[in-house]
């Protein structure tokens, strides 16, 4: 929560609810980004974020026995171990710094992790005095 | 140097926080308490009088059934109160800039002053048409099942309902809980009557009916 010292354009990422309510980023480039990320490589990083969201809500054997067991112990378990759910948007997290501090800082734009916004949006801030160095 | 500031200390609802912002509750939590004290009191008494006649004469089982159902009620049940239920967090004021900027752009003969009110966004999930309402408080597009609580002044995803007992609101992540909770209750209510009754009828079999009420808990009332 720092104040700004520089403008900031914000662009934000809707949920793509074309396939259900599964939680999807809507995959259109934005314009702002023209000139500082390639399409590509936004597209890839959005895809992958999707792809780990619908890992995480999938139904699977590890889920269902995680759930059982969880249950049998009156949720105690809960209280020290992560569930897959949660492993996956720390897994999320994580996957979201290495890009920004890979590829989207020096470029001067940031994506900020969907689970600060509650999962409705992908916020982008991009900050209007860096120029592209490329 | 600065003070790093918690999420819960600034958190805009109408939120209870303890124990650095583990527990959240809603504000009025005086009925939670009296939850927890009928479950307590009444488990109590059973395993109090009922158990100890009961692990004798039938079977040690009895009060350790009992045991492991009062603790998946109260762990559930805390679970259900303290956790969050599924708050979504309130649009940033550049985002909630953003959504009127968006709006102004879409209605160009009502320009400046007064926007018009009310707004909601169409969305087509999965071939179907759905209306998203627009929450003025938190000054989002409320995602489908998400509703917004007035008591707890938050927009929960999946909202069910507020529920004053367990002093919280039940809504998508806690809605297991709650569930389990109301079964499990219910299980331990007839399960603690059907060995109430079982405790009775053996020993009115012994004695008569009228001493076996005097040696239950059921004498405090009559003899006040």
């Amino acid at each position: 929560m720092d104040a700004q010292q520089s403008p900031h354009t914000k662009v934000f990422i809707q949920r793509d609810f074309s396939d259900g309510i599964a939680v999807k980023f809507q995959t259109r480039y934005p314009q702002e980004l023209e000139g500082r990320v390639d399409r590509t490589t936004y597209e890839r990083t959005i895809n992958n974020i999707n792809e780990m969201f619908a890992e995480a809500e999938a139904l699977s054997t590890r889920t269902c026995c995680e759930s059982c067991f969880a249950c049998l112990t009156a949720y105690i378990a809960l209280m020290c171990i992560d569930t897959y759910y949660e492993k996956t948007l720390k897994k999320v997290r994580k996957y979201l710094e290495e890009q920004n501090q890979t590829i989207y800082m020096s470029r001067g734009v940031m994506l900020i992790d969907p689970a600060e916004r509650g999962l409705r949006i992908l916020e982008i801030d991009i900050s209007s005095i860096d120029t592209p160095q490329r | 140097m600065a003070k790093t500031v918690r999420r819960w200390e600034v958190f805009p609802g109408r939120n209870k926080f303890y124990c650095n912002g583990r527990i959240m509750m809603a504000r009025q939590a005086g009925v939670f308490y009296l939850t927890c004290a009928l479950i307590i009191i009444v488990s109590g008494l059973f395993f109090a009088f009922d158990c100890r006649y009961l692990a004798e004469h039938v079977t040690p089982a009895i009060p350790a059934i009992g045991g492991a159902l009062f603790i998946f009620v109260m762990a559930t049940l805390f679970r259900t109160s303290f956790s969050d239920p599924g708050v979504i967090p309130r649009a940033s004021a550049e985002e909630a800039a953003e959504m009127e900027r968006q709006n102004e752009v879409a209605n160009p003969n009502s320009p400046g002053t007064y926007r018009p009110p009310a707004r909601t966004k169409e969305v087509v999930i999965k071939g179907q048409l759905v209306k998203l309402k627009y929450c003025f408080t938190c000054k989002i597009f409320r995602p489908p099942r998400a509703s917004h609580c007035s008591l707890c002044d938050n927009c929960v995803e999946r909202f069910d309902h507020h529920c004053p007992w367990v002093g919280n609101c039940v809504g998508k992540r806690n809605y297991r809980y709650f569930y389990l909770f109301i079964l499990s209750l219910s299980l331990l209510c007839i399960y603690i009557f059907a060995c109430v009754l079982t405790n009775l009828i053996l020993r009115s079999q012994d004695d008569n009916f009228v001493t076996a009420m005097k040696d239950s808990p059921a004498r405090y009332p009559f003899t006040l």
